[in-house]
């Protein structure tokens, strides 16, 4: 029996050794690797936060997979450092006079990181794949400007119809339904990537693995083990690569923002986002880095439930939300207080900012709010006010600006408001399927155009969440949807906030903004306001 | 021992049945679902991803499915995570929290029973109080508050270690440590006891008379039979170790499988949620059945079969 005993001891302890070593052997040549690397070449270390959920143009629809993709592929437009599309992969286009059809150009000598030529059959392939409803991509309805588009990824249209034509090898032919001043800027986004299609075809999973990745961005993808580190090199058959300074980019994932900024702060990483517990600490010190984001946070009413089918109760609860304050001592950050529904940043069709030409809602305004509140229960004869709940989805920042919410009704109106927290996939389901009565949202801009933010609050629209539906409003969003002339359309995007922020289906919060630390030596990280992170003119110093 | 062995496995096989089915139906009851995301998709799209991972079936069918699958260790595809399978996620983290569990288990139980021992040995001396002061410390500061401050003091400090993610062995030592203390408080404790009821036994009076050496006395006679309850512990402790720790590999960025504990939940990525469940679940049964052959060998006094003996 001893004999056994000892033989099964040896038996683990040898597994055990077989385990660490092997694992070990393979780990400790991958780090030799990186310190070679490391040394000397100009390498950037930053953190992906997560593994990305697809390579895959068709699927990525987030921050950790579309910040690393824009890196490794290029579309035919690119976003420059003004925020602009630019010409990329497409050398030029020729729009035609009425606004619909456009004739991309695509560059002699652009290749794959294989050596194979970027066509405009690469395109082609890609965007009906985008737009296959078999592909359920989640960003397919971005492809909904084009003519075709919408009917056949809703399954009753079919690929043919859609109008996205490879001319020649290096012309593409696009045809919209409406003419869409955002039409160049929207395809800057990862979703209309091309594909290599020969590789893609020989290999359908030819995007999980670094070996088998093939990408046309100013950088090559060279490793990858997944859900713990990237390695990027520059590309040097990037028709750019002239400009591309970086030798290497080097991406972690860590998903714990103490341990990255521990990570910022050993030196490990050269860039980190800010824990929520030393905010305040470190805008103190000047070490935050801030740059704007082009999305809203903001509450929606739910006009089907009582009492918010009444638009003076609406509008009371709305004035009565100090947002100056809320951002001061609850939220304790820099982002901007939001009195309108479209964010700073976003630039109307002549080019001037919608916001600074637009006008501001939704101020605090005590005893309005009180007057408000007051016709409004008349209107509806109520003598106290059905009780109200406010919902958020758990997280402690929602938490708190919640608390702070209930205490300014309380304040203002006397009204007890209940608190109720959901996780985030319950909180979302219910939003959508109008069973909360005042519940919290964001939004963040899909394309630069305040008609992506307007949209939302149609009658018909997934996003409008409110019941709320207002003749006029879709209306005036149509007719902007359509509209050649520049001016009109902006007049009417305007008039369309004026509606919202009057029937006050939604209170607004603040614009959001990315808060970041950076080492001093790097330089040349473009953030858009929308779109992902762009290190094609990066440095390290 | 062949009747037992068979008769434990029968009872494992319905264990797990019961768990699968359990889990199972509980995950398809909560609200949301794997789909939902900000946007919406349209309903041909919507369609087509149901009838994709066939959950526009019954859910008798897809229970019944999943199970014949089951049968051929298959756990199906991942939502959340397009063109990935389960079997591939659980391939690729499983080994890596092995390894860190592996190290862990080697250093809470070695180090927790010399400390054990020591302070069992200088009962009410100075090594037992700092020993014990060690342990409910160990017992008391949460691993992730543990790893926080190594972090803060060997890597930003000192810069000795590095802070997170897994590349070199150097990766190790925190994460080691920071698992292990744990563990290692509760295994010092339970030996420490085990060995001072042990100690004023017959059997080690009689070795003493004998005239046996002290090593001998305290290996041999004793520390045998006051290894019992650390074994019974050790079970449940390595099926927790070895699949992988949701907080510590998530502040040490750690590839393990114990983030799709979690998350899995969070993003209702059904097949992830079963096959992370089956496998841990199947694991610790395995690992109980384990410990159950064990006290056989080690204590002589158990018998797992009449018969024998």
């Amino acid at each position: 029996m001893k004999k056994r005993f000892n033989l099964i001891c040896t038996l683990l302890l040898a597994l055990s050794l077989v385990g660490c070593s092997t694992t070990q052997s393979s780990s400790s040549g991958s780090s030799d690797g990186k310190t070679k690397a490391s040394s000397g070449k100009k390498v950037l270390h930053l953190n992906n936060g997560n593994e990305p959920t697809s390579f895959d143009p068709a699927q990525g629809f987030d921050a950790v997979s579309w910040n690393a993709l824009n890196n490794i592929m290029e579309g035919l437009t690119r976003l420059g450092k003004d925020n602009k599309a630019a010409p990329a992969m497409a050398e030029s286009w020729d729009v035609s006079k009425d606004g619909k059809t456009y004739t991309f150009h695509i560059r002699q000598h652009a290749k794959w990181t294989n050596g194979d030529p970027v066509t405009a059959n690469d395109f082609v392939y890609a965007w009906k794949r985008l737009l296959d409803p078999k592909t359920a991509s989640p960003a397919a309805f971005l492809g909904d400007p084009i003519a075709g588009a919408t009917a056949y990824n809703s399954g009753k249209g079919s690929a043919d119809d859609v109008q996205v034509i490879a001319s020649d090898a290096h012309t593409l032919k696009v045809t919209l339904t409406d003419p869409n001043p955002s039409f160049l800027n929207i395809i800057t986004n990862p979703c209309f990537f091309p594909i290599d299609e020969k590789v893609a075809k020989a290999n359908p999973n030819w995007f999980k693995e670094a070996k088998t990745f093939v990408g046309n961005g100013p950088f090559k993808l060279t490793q990858w083990v997944h859900n713990s580190k990237m390695v990027m090199k520059k590309n040097e058959n990037y028709w750019d690569a002239d400009t591309v300074k970086l030798m290497e980019v080097d991406w972690a994932m860590v998903n714990d923002s103490n341990t990255e900024y521990q990570m910022f702060q050993s030196g490990q990483l050269d860039e980190s986002s800010v824990p929520a517990d030393l905010s305040d600490q470190l805008f103190k010190q000047g070490k935050v880095k801030v740059s704007s984001q082009a999305g809203t946070e903001f509450y929606r009413f739910n006009t089907k439930m009582a009492p918010f089918q009444n638009a003076k109760i609406r509008k009371a609860f709305a004035m009565a939300v100090d947002q100056e304050q809320l951002i001061k001592y609850v939220i304790k950050s820099q982002e901007k207080p939001a009195h309108a529904f479209v964010s700073p940043g976003i630039v109307d069709t002549s080019g001037k900012d919608f916001r600074s030409e637009g006008k501001s809602y939704n101020a605090f305004n005590a005893k309005e709010a009180k007057q408000l509140l007051k016709e409004g229960m008349k209107e509806e004869g109520y003598k106290t006010l059905p009780q109200v709940t406010l919902t958020y989805s758990t997280d402690d920042t929602n938490k708190k600006v919640a608390e702070a919410l209930q205490q300014m009704f309380k304040k203002t109106l006397g009204i007890n408001v209940k608190l109720a927290n959901m996780e985030w996939n319950v909180f979302s389901d219910e939003q959508k399927k109008l069973k909360l009565q005042l519940s919290r949202s964001s939004f963040l801009a899909d394309y630069a155009d305040p008609i992506n933010y307007l949209v939302s609050f149609t009658t018909d629209s997934s996003m409008n969440r409110t019941g709320w539906s207002n003749k006029q409003y879709d209306q005036l969003i149509a007719q902007a949807q359509k509209e050649t002339d520049e001016a009109q359309r902006n007049a009417d995007l305007h008039q369309a906030e004026d509606i919202l922020f009057d029937q006050a289906p939604i209170f607004t919060i603040k614009f959001y903004d990315q808060e970041y630390l950076q080492k001093d030596n790097v330089k040349g990280i473009v953030r858009h306001p929308v779109g992902y992170l762009e290190l094609k003119w990066a440095q390290v110093q | 021992m062949v009747t037992y062995i068979l008769r434990r496995f029968g009872a494992m096989i319905i264990t797990l049945w019961l768990i699968v089915t359990l889990t199972f139906f509980l995950m398809h009851l909560a609200p949301g679902s794997p789909f939902n995301q900000e946007r919406n998709t349209n309903a041909a799209v919507q369609k087509n991803l149901m009838e994709h991972y066939h959950l526009n079936e019954p859910i008798a069918f897809q229970y019944l499915s999943y199970l014949k699958s089951l049968l051929h260790f298959d756990f199906g595809m991942s939502i959340t995570q397009p063109g990935q399978t389960v079997n591939g996620l659980l391939a690729q983290g499983f080994p890596v929290s092995f390894e860190l569990g592996m190290m862990t288990l080697v250093v809470a139980v070695l180090s927790g029973v010399i400390l054990g021992v020591l302070a069992a040995l200088k009962h009410n001396g100075i090594i037992d109080y700092l020993a014990m002061t060690l342990a409910v410390i160990g017992i008391s500061v949460p691993n992730f508050i543990m790893a926080t401050l190594l972090i803060q003091e060997l890597a930003v400090h000192w810069h000795v270690l590095p802070a997170a993610t897994w590349s070199s062995p150097k990766h190790v030592i925190l994460p080691t440590i920071a698992l292990a203390t744990g563990p290692m408080a509760i295994i010092a404790r339970l030996t420490r006891s085990s060995m001072l009821e042990v100690l004023t036994q017959d059997y080690i009076r009689t070795a003493r008379a004998k005239g046996l050496s002290p090593y001998k006395i305290v290996v041999r006679h004793a520390l045998r039979n006051a290894l019992l309850p650390v074994v019974t512990i050790l079970g449940t402790l390595t099926a927790g170790i070895l699949t992988g720790s949701f907080v510590i590999e998530k502040i040490f960025a750690i590839p393990g499988m114990g983030k799709y504990f979690v998350d899995s939940i969070n993003s209702r990525d059904y097949f992830v949620i079963m096959g992370t469940t089956v496998f841990y679940s199947g694991f610790l049964i395995i690992m109980l059945f384990l410990v159950d052959i064990a006290y056989g060998f080690l204590d002589p006094r158990i018998k797992l079969h009449k018969k024998e003996g």
